[in-house]
Parts: C-alpha cells; structure tokens; sequence
C-alpha cells in the first residue's frame, strides 16, 4: 500500500483499536447491504467516514478539522428518500469541503 | 374502550425507536421480564422456532455493536431473536420459509412493546452480520439469529430523530 507522501501530516493519527473498529463496520457493512435497500449504500459510507473522522478529531490539522465539522453534519439515519436532490447537494457540499481541504494540505498549487 | 384498552392502545402510539441510550445500568431481572414477554407473541402453529437469548455481558454488546452496521444505539443489554432452522427442518420446513420470519417480527413486536412497559427504551436492528453475531454469540450453527433489540434507558438529552415515516 503507498500513501500520497504530498499530503497531509505522516504522523500516525489513529490507534489499532480504532482502525479495527472501522474496518469491522466497513466488512459488515459490505455484508448487511447485500439484504438492504440500495438508499443504505451511501448512509453507510458517510457513517464509516465519521466514525473514522471521530477518531481523527484529537490529532487532526486544522483543515482535516473543518473537513470533519462538515462531515458531522450529516444525521446518522439520514437516506436519499426524503429529498434526492438535497441530498445530493449535501454530498456535493462535503466534497467540496474535502476538496478544500486536500489543497489546504497540499499548499498553494503553482500553475502550470 | 376502557381505561385498559386506551392505555393499552396510547402505548402502541407512543412507542418510538431510542436510538439514544444513557450509560444507566439495566438489571437483570428487567431485561428477564423484557425477555418472558416472547412467549406472549402469537406464533404460527405455536412451535416456538424464535429462540430469545439476552445479552448483558458488556465485552459481547461492545462486540455486536462493532458486527452491526445498523447499530446506533450504545446499548446496556441487548435480546437477540433467532430462527432455529434444524427444529424447523424437524417440522418439514422448507429452508427459508416465510413464516420464520414473520414470527420473528410477532415476536419483535411483543418484546418491544414489553421493554416499552418496564421504562426502556428499545431500538431493533437488523442490518448485522449474521454469520459474526452467531460467532459471537457462540450459537449452534442451525440458530441463525435475525434481529438484534438494544434495550437501554433513554438519554435524556434525546437524541436523532426517528426515520422518516413513509
Ligand atoms: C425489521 C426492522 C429492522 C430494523 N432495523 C433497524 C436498524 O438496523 N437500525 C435502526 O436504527 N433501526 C432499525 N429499525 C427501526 C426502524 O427504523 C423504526 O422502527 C422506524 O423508523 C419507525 O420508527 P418508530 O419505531 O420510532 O416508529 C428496524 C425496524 C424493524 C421493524
């Protein structure tokens, strides 16, 4: 496995015990989804992205910070049934938050 | 209606899922009587195929919760609603037969309305991993448990709001 040595902090961030318990919700989630309402798919992905950002909080930079507040945003039973179109806008918002982030982490970019 | 039957049917309607759970202890004996409510469930031909185990052990609720993606609550005991399919083969029943699995919702029912009786709060969940719960769980391969109730009391602080209704 190779990381992006260009962003981001090198420290390690978050502990065996958290890694695992993110990993365990990953797979099994991977499993329950088989049986479940495809409107699940992207509630499970967000919640494993904020049980992974939770654990991120104590040790995380200032921009991965920002990136996690807008990431909590979200509510943990919060589907695409409601309002497809506020939802997806939601997800468009947490990318472009991510997006800022990653620059952030980045440095300025010189153009070419 | 008498007063009975209007408590009864105003604590039908004011059953909600907790999805919030307090750190409060729930004792044994509550989570027994929560437990007992399962033989009160009607159940096709009254063969019983729902086992109900209770989990109040907390290293095996912190383990379920880590197998259940579904799983907000942080509950204090748990019941856990199996199908015993070798009894159910012993009856003739073809593997997968609907009617396990609605006596499992009779029974779901019932125990959520009784944890509802003894001050608990309660939340079902199904989106587990089946397979993980019964190795955790230690059950014999021909119990394959089908739903998770996470008893608890409520936190006070509330909490998420439920689903949406359809
Ligand atoms: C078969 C079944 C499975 C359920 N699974 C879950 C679950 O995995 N996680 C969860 O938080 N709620 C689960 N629920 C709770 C429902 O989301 C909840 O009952 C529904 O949103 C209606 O809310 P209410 O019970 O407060 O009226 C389940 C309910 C049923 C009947």
């Amino acid at each position: 496995m190779t990381v992006d040595a260009s962003i981001g902090s090198h420290n390690p961030i978050v502990s065996e015990a958290a890694a695992i318990e993110v990993l365990a919700y990953l797979i099994t989630a991977a499993r329950a989804q088989m049986d479940e309402a495809a409107e699940y798919a992207p509630m499970r992905l967000i919640t494993a992205a904020q049980k992974l950002g939770g654990h991120m909080v104590p040790k995380a930079s200032r921009p991965v910070q920002e990136l996690l507040r807008a990431l909590d945003t979200f509510a943990p039973t919060a589907t695409p049934r409601a309002d497809r179109d506020e939802y997806l806008a939601q997800l468009d918002g947490l990318c472009v938050v991510l997006a800022d982030c990653l620059l952030a982490l980045t440095g300025p970019v010189t153009s070419e | 209606m008498t007063a009975v039957d209007r408590a009864v049917y105003d604590a039908l309607r004011a059953r909600r899922v907790t999805r919030r759970m307090s750190d409060r202890a729930v004792d044994p004996e509550t989570v027994g009587l929560v437990v007992r409510a399962a033989k009160f469930a009607p159940n096709a031909g009254n063969r019983r195929l729902q086992p109900v185990v209770a989990v109040t052990n907390g290293t095996k609720l912190r383990l379920l919760r880590l197998i259940s993606p579904g799983m907000i609550p942080v509950p204090q005991a748990a019941v856990v609603i199996s199908i015993d399919v070798g009894r159910a083969a012993s009856y003739g029943f073809p593997p997968r037969a609907p009617g396990l699995y609605v006596d499992v919702g009779t029974v779901a029912a019932t125990l959520l309305t009784a944890a509802q009786a003894a001050g608990l709060g309660a939340c079902p969940v199904t989106s587990f991993s089946r397979a993980a719960a019964g190795r955790i769980l230690n059950l014999p391969e021909t119990v394959q448990p089908h739903m998770i109730i996470c008893l608890g009391y409520p936190d006070p602080t509330g909490g998420p709001p439920p689903m949406p209704k359809p």
